[in-house]
């Protein structure tokens, strides 16, 4: 990521430490210290002035980028929906981090995906290489003058940030032909015309704005597309708003979110090899929710285990509530359950998937949800 | 009611919340706020303008007028209730109110 920070070569970086995204940050300062950048790095006393730094370079007119993980995400939160709102295209990599308590450093999505109310845009990852191109993406869809919104690019903590992969890091002249020059919009140094950023906003007119902002991320979804399809033709690695692996003429789908999909995918193959129809949707992009193309993609499908790694306490995990409302309308409507594996960095072993496949095809058979929520690898069941 | 304030539709609004032109408080009706009204009272009135200075709603209307002695001056002409939003700064500030036996302006409960 510090690479891909290193080839946009942002105006501004303001940024605290916090496990596991501190490598990331420490790496680019010392890009900054070779002056292999031209980045204002600024080192700043907490998360919440990171992001206040970052939104007010953004509305200078600057690119801004940060990191963060877990509490320091959680400590931005004012500020995250205020960049949003403000129509900040500020891009920051989350690396994916349980959040407290008690204390714990691994990986679980309970940060980026508390924040995914805040507006911003969240791409997904199961791998080095997919980070570092959804970050090579990021810069052209937030910046694109209908969406103006900033995006969160989430990698699994630990597990993908500090793993050891083969990946292609593209050439930077090509990286920076792709991205192009940023374009400032109602810049506040810019004295020829003065603007007010941050203006009081009541009944008569918050609603209007919210509204405003609710049609970018609309918006947002079909630029996704667009700069993906692009990126393919540059860079030759094809991404769509999601990834469909093997779900031709599958019965039994898995739909995941970032690293576990590499296991599934592997569970998928051999179990395919058997002669099971069975599949895997992992999720690229949450914000915006692609949901007409997510039920398409389901379609034909007879059961969905929808695989959180964060829980909303009282409620489904929030990537099951998503699925559960994409394939509502759907006329064939498939069984579709929710399990919650990962928290705080659990580990799910080959034979976990396997046993989550094996739970499906009993449903399956019975032709009913035993339980509709349920922890997997959990002391006590 | 200003013919000049009309509601924007949020197609209209540049992003974010921006205001991009200068002097559009004009356009803002801030007399939906009022729960008291002040009230000028013509005959008690010095045109001395000190609530004309002190409004921060530029609600005091003025017009062109004589002292008694004949020399030109400006005069308040009225309250524009579009924009006052019922502070009473002037009501405070009036020094005919200051005397205490009669008022300039009044502060009467805004009907409801």
């Amino acid at each position: 990521m510090a690479e891909a920070m290193r080839q946009i070569n942002p105006d501004v970086v303001a940024a605290f430490p916090i496990t596991p995204s501190t490598q990331i940050i420490e790496d680019f300062a010392k890009f900054v210290a070779d002056g292999k950048v031209d980045t204002e790095l600024i080192t700043v006393e907490s998360e919440h002035s990171a992001m206040s730094a970052c939104l007010g370079a953004s509305a200078a007119g600057g690119r801004v980028m940060t990191a963060t993980s877990s509490n320091g995400l959680a400590l931005m939160w004012e500020m995250l929906y205020i960049a949003a709102s403000m129509r900040q295209p500020v891009l920051m990599t989350v690396v994916n981090r349980a959040i407290s308590a008690p204390i714990n450093i691994h990986c679980d999505h309970g940060d980026s995906m508390g924040a995914r109310d805040a507006g911003w845009i969240q791409f997904y990852a199961e791998n080095n290489q997919q980070a570092y191109d959804n970050m090579i993406m990021a810069p052209v869809i937030a910046e694109n003058m209908e969406v103006r919104l900033p995006v969160m690019v989430c990698m699994d903590g630990f597990i993908i940030s500090h793993s050891i992969e083969t990946m292609q890091i593209e050439d930077d002249q090509k990286v920076r032909d792709f991205i192009g020059e940023h374009t400032a919009l109602n810049s506040l140094l810019y004295t020829e015309n003065p603007v007010t950023w941050g203006a009081l906003d009541l009944h008569d007119y918050y609603i209007e704005h919210r509204r405003g902002q609710q049609e970018a991320m609309y918006k947002a979804k079909s630029v996704v597309e667009e700069v993906s399809k692009r990126f393919d033709e540059e860079f030759g690695r094809r991404y769509d708003l999601f990834e469909s692996y093997r779900l031709d003429g599958a019965d039994r789908v898995v739909v995941a979110i970032n690293s576990v999909a590499g296991e599934i995918k592997e569970v998928v193959d051999e179990l395919r090899e058997q002669g099971e129809k069975v599949g895997l949707l992992k999720i690229r992009l949450f914000r915006p929710f692609p949901y007409a193309e997510i039920a398409q993609a389901l379609k034909g499908c007879r059961i969905v285990t929808v695989m959180d790694r964060s829980t909303s306490m009282g409620a489904y995990g929030p990537l099951f509530s998503e699925i559960s409302n994409a394939i509502y309308d759907a006329e064939a409507r498939p069984l579709v359950y929710n399990r919650t594996y990962g928290l705080g960095g659990r580990e799910m072993l080959l034979d976990d998937i396997k046993d989550v496949f094996k739970e499906s095809k009993e449903y399956l058979n019975n032709g009913k949800v035993e339980k509709m929520f349920d922890f997997l690898n959990v002391r006590g069941g | 009611m200003n013919n000049k304030y009309r509601l924007k539709k949020w197609q209209e609004l540049p992003p974010g919340g921006v205001i991009t032109e200068g002097g559009n408080a004009a356009d803002y009706e801030t007399g939906t706020w009022r729960t008291w009204r002040p009230v000028w009272q013509e005959k008690n009135c010095i045109h001395c303008l000190t609530c004309w200075v002190f409004c921060p709603e530029g609600a005091f209307l003025l017009t062109d007028g004589k002292t008694p002695s004949g020399k030109n001056r400006k005069e308040i002409r009225e309250i524009d209730y579009f924009y006052c939003k019922g502070c009473g700064l002037c009501v405070r500030e009036c020094p005919v109110n200051k005397k205490g036996n009669k008022e300039a302006i009044q502060f009467v409960r805004e009907e409801t």
